[in-house]
């Protein structure tokens, strides 16, 4: 149908005069300084940097695209045209698909540039992994849907102020539809801004241990297409667009969009929070992306080596020196790690948008026990400075692993509180006196004493059968 | 026949602007002459199938352009210059007459040599690279023709072509009319009599939506003969005569 509407020389002059390609480089910057800057500034990790990509760069491409594609639309009426194209044997549908196309297609690639390149610099950073299509393809999709809304919008207000104000309400819907984006109303996933469970926002921890899951983004590319096919089908079926044949094509293509657009808002409605991270929808949904994704990881020869996926390879070092205090403690004690081992987050939402992320299972398994490990970057919140992550690992990650050793990972004794900060060198300041006093004491032995007096006595401590008085 | 009109009118609201024209005619130029609103632009309108008729019968190079299919046979061997040429200033001379091949439907092959052809044949072949919006209106009015005449239509209606045209550039036109005549039927409306005299083998005159005179430039200047009507040149006398004798 389109083919036949769409004549390539007819494309090919359009493309040469189309004002779209004026465009461009204002777009260009502003990719740069939003999506891009906003992009890079994440570890250089494919999922995250990929999934902000895709949740900025359709609010960069929309307006303007909206904006471009109604001014497109209503060129013949602005330069008075209307009556001497009105005779030419062309349907005015395919006219109005060559301009859609013309304009969709600088959209598209300036989009593809600035996409290339962005993906250009992840792949130079990035430790591992490759380039993460769906996202791109999404935003992808999202063009021809709002040239096409904007053209439509061009065809039946034809006037100079059609693009500006389309342009406008373009950037006002977008801004103020993620106020609408929550896990009770889950249709609204359907939006390209959505790149995963929006209540969790831009994640390091999905998509790396598991595959990226494609069940929303095929929604949405289909809810796009549909979108598209029922705007541009829609200006088929208006009196003169073309013959009784061409109407009733551009009627089947009005309702095979509706009814795809309508699909795919059903199926993201039953998209939930799958244990990875990600969105499934049970509909779309293959059991084999639920598998993990092998790796080898990279480790540090501590005195317990530390390992991480090798996405997470320029991390390494700050978590090892982190850790390595504790671990020289701890290293031989019975029932201590052979290795701290880093773990893939588990995702678990609750009601009124609530949701959790930890560890699957306990922290220690397996025979010999390995320490699972969870990075603070693979937990939800902001990007957090080199120092701050240091930190927060040696004492969340520190104090669980010694918690786990001397059992005081629930209700701990006076005499385990006393262990732990001994091994940990925490203050003593919020421990009662006598549990202060005990500490300090063992603190102050030296390492090898200390060491040699846990080997002999961790069983106990880790039965509660150890008083304060019993600590040396 | 090229074009059969009977009993053709055309309402816009309660003005009857085309109030039962009947008409025939085949190859030749043919001078549309009549005084403001008198109907013209409404009557090419029609024969270029831009607007349908309200009432009557149409028949454009022996088809119907009622039926979806031969109107569109019809808009393939048409050419149609507008009273007001709309363009985009963007587009080259070049680019704005390939834009209406391609329009009209022409083979890819034969788009470029068509559009070449044509904008010679307006003198504006040193102008083809050049954009619209640096043309004077004359050039424009070059272009428009050059656009209505790329697919060397059966059918070419002109609604004041010359308009904007020096006199050099209108003696032009003319020879590109008379050159068009000899195969296609070429429909010329225009206030300039001079013109008719000029060009047209045939010419009819409009008033208030009706054909008052159907003849050659020699009988309308003859109907001047024995009256006192207005006007420099005999044509325009007999101009003058005939629309006299219509509001009497």
């Amino acid at each position: 149908m389109t083919i036949a509407a769409l004549s390539m020389p007819l494309l090919r002059l359009e493309l040469r005069r189309n004002p779209t390609r004026w465009m461009l480089p204002p777009i260009a910057a502003v990719f740069w300084f939003i999506s891009f800057r906003a992009s890079t500034a994440y570890p250089p990790l494919w999922n995250v940097r990929a999934m902000s990509m895709q949740t900025s760069v359709v609010t960069v491409f929309a307006p303007a695209l909206v904006g471009a594609a109604a001014w497109m639309a209503s060129r013949e009426a602005r330069r008075g045209m209307t009556d001497l194209v009105a005779c030419t044997a062309r349907p005015r549908w395919g006219r109005q698909l060559a301009v859609w196309a013309a304009t969709t297609g600088w959209a598209l690639a300036a989009y593809l540039g600035c996409v290339g390149v962005l993906y250009a610099v992840i792949a130079r950073q990035a430790a591992w992994g490759g380039p993460l299509w769906w996202p791109a393809v999404v935003g992808a999709a999202s063009l021809p849907a709002f040239a096409a809304l904007g053209f439509a919008a061009g065809v039946l207000r034809p006037s100079r102020f059609t693009a500006p104000l389309v342009a406008i309400a373009a950037f006002l819907v977008l801004e103020t539809s993620v106020q609408l984006i929550h896990w009770d109303q889950p249709y609204w996933q359907v939006s390209p801004l959505v790149a995963g469970p929006w209540e969790i926002g831009t994640d390091q921890g999905v998509a790396t241990f598991y595959r990226y899951l494609p069940d929303l983004p095929i929604a949405q590319v289909t809810f796009l297409a549909g979108l598209t096919a029922a705007l541009l089908g829609g200006l088929g079926l208006t009196a003169g667009a073309g013959g009784r044949w061409l109407r009733r094509s551009a009627a089947a293509v009005t309702v095979a969009g509706l009814l795809a657009a309508g699909v795919a808002t059903g199926w993201a409605g039953t998209g939930r929070l799958d244990p990875h991270g990600m969105i499934a929808i049970p509909a779309l949904h293959d059991p084999a992306d639920d598998r993990p994704i092998g790796y080898a990881p990279v480790c540090r020869d501590t005195a317990i080596p530390v390992c991480l996926h090798p996405a997470y390879a320029g991390y390494l070092p700050a978590v090892a020196d982190a850790l390595e205090p504790v671990l020289r403690e701890v290293a031989g004690l019975p029932g201590a790690p052979v290795r701290i081992s880093q773990a893939a987050a588990t995702y678990r939402s609750g009601p009124a948008n609530e949701f959790g992320v930890g560890l699957a299972g306990p922290a220690m398994t397996g025979t010999p026990p390995v320490f699972q490990l969870l990075l603070p970057s693979q937990l939800p919140g902001p990007i957090r400075p080199r120092d701050d992550l240091v930190s927060t690992i040696r004492t969340d990650a520190g104090r669980d692993l010694v918690a786990v050793l001397v059992g005081a990972d629930r209700d701990p004794s006076p005499a385990q509180q006393a262990v732990m900060a001994a091994i940990l060198h925490t203050s003593t300041a919020r421990l009662d006196p006598d549990t202060a006093v005990a500490a300090q004491r063992l603190t102050a032995l030296p390492a090898a004493a200390r060491h040699t007096w846990l080997a002999q006595h961790l069983a106990a401590l880790r039965a509660d059968r150890l008083t304060l008085e019993q600590l040396r | 026949m090229n074009v059969e009109i009977s009993d053709l009118t055309r309402k816009f609201g309660r003005t009857r602007a085309v109030a039962g024209v009947s008409m025939q005619t085949g190859a030749g130029v043919f001078g549309l002459l009549g005084p403001n609103g008198a109907g013209k632009t409404s009557l090419l309108r029609m024969m270029a199938t831009v607007i349908p008729p309200s009432s009557g019968r149409i028949r454009l190079l022996g088809r119907d352009p009622d039926d979806y299919r031969e109107r569109r046979q019809i808009r393939r061997r048409l050419g149609y210059l507008p009273q007001n040429l709309g363009y985009y200033p963007g587009f080259t001379v070049v680019e704005f007459v390939e834009y209406f091949a391609l329009l009209k439907e022409m083979p890819a092959a034969e788009v470029h040599r068509a559009v070449a052809t044509a904008v010679e044949r307006v003198g504006l072949g040193d102008q083809a690279r050049a954009k619209l919006r640096t043309l004077s209106g004359g050039m424009l009015r070059r272009v428009g023709i050059a656009q209505a005449i790329v697919n060397e239509p059966e059918l070419l209606l002109l609604d004041e072509p010359t308009a904007g045209l020096d006199p050099e550039q209108r003696v032009a036109l003319r020879a590109v009319l008379r050159e068009v005549g000899q195969r296609a039927t070429v429909i010329v409306s225009t206030h300039l009599v001079e013109d008719v005299g000029a060009a047209c083998g045939r010419v009819a005159l409009m008033d208030r939506g009706k054909i008052v005179f159907h003849g050659t430039p020699d009988e309308l200047t003859a109907r001047a003969t024995g009256t006192s009507a207005a006007g420099d040149a005999p044509l325009e006398r007999g101009y003058s005569a005939v629309l006299a004798e219509a509001r009497s």
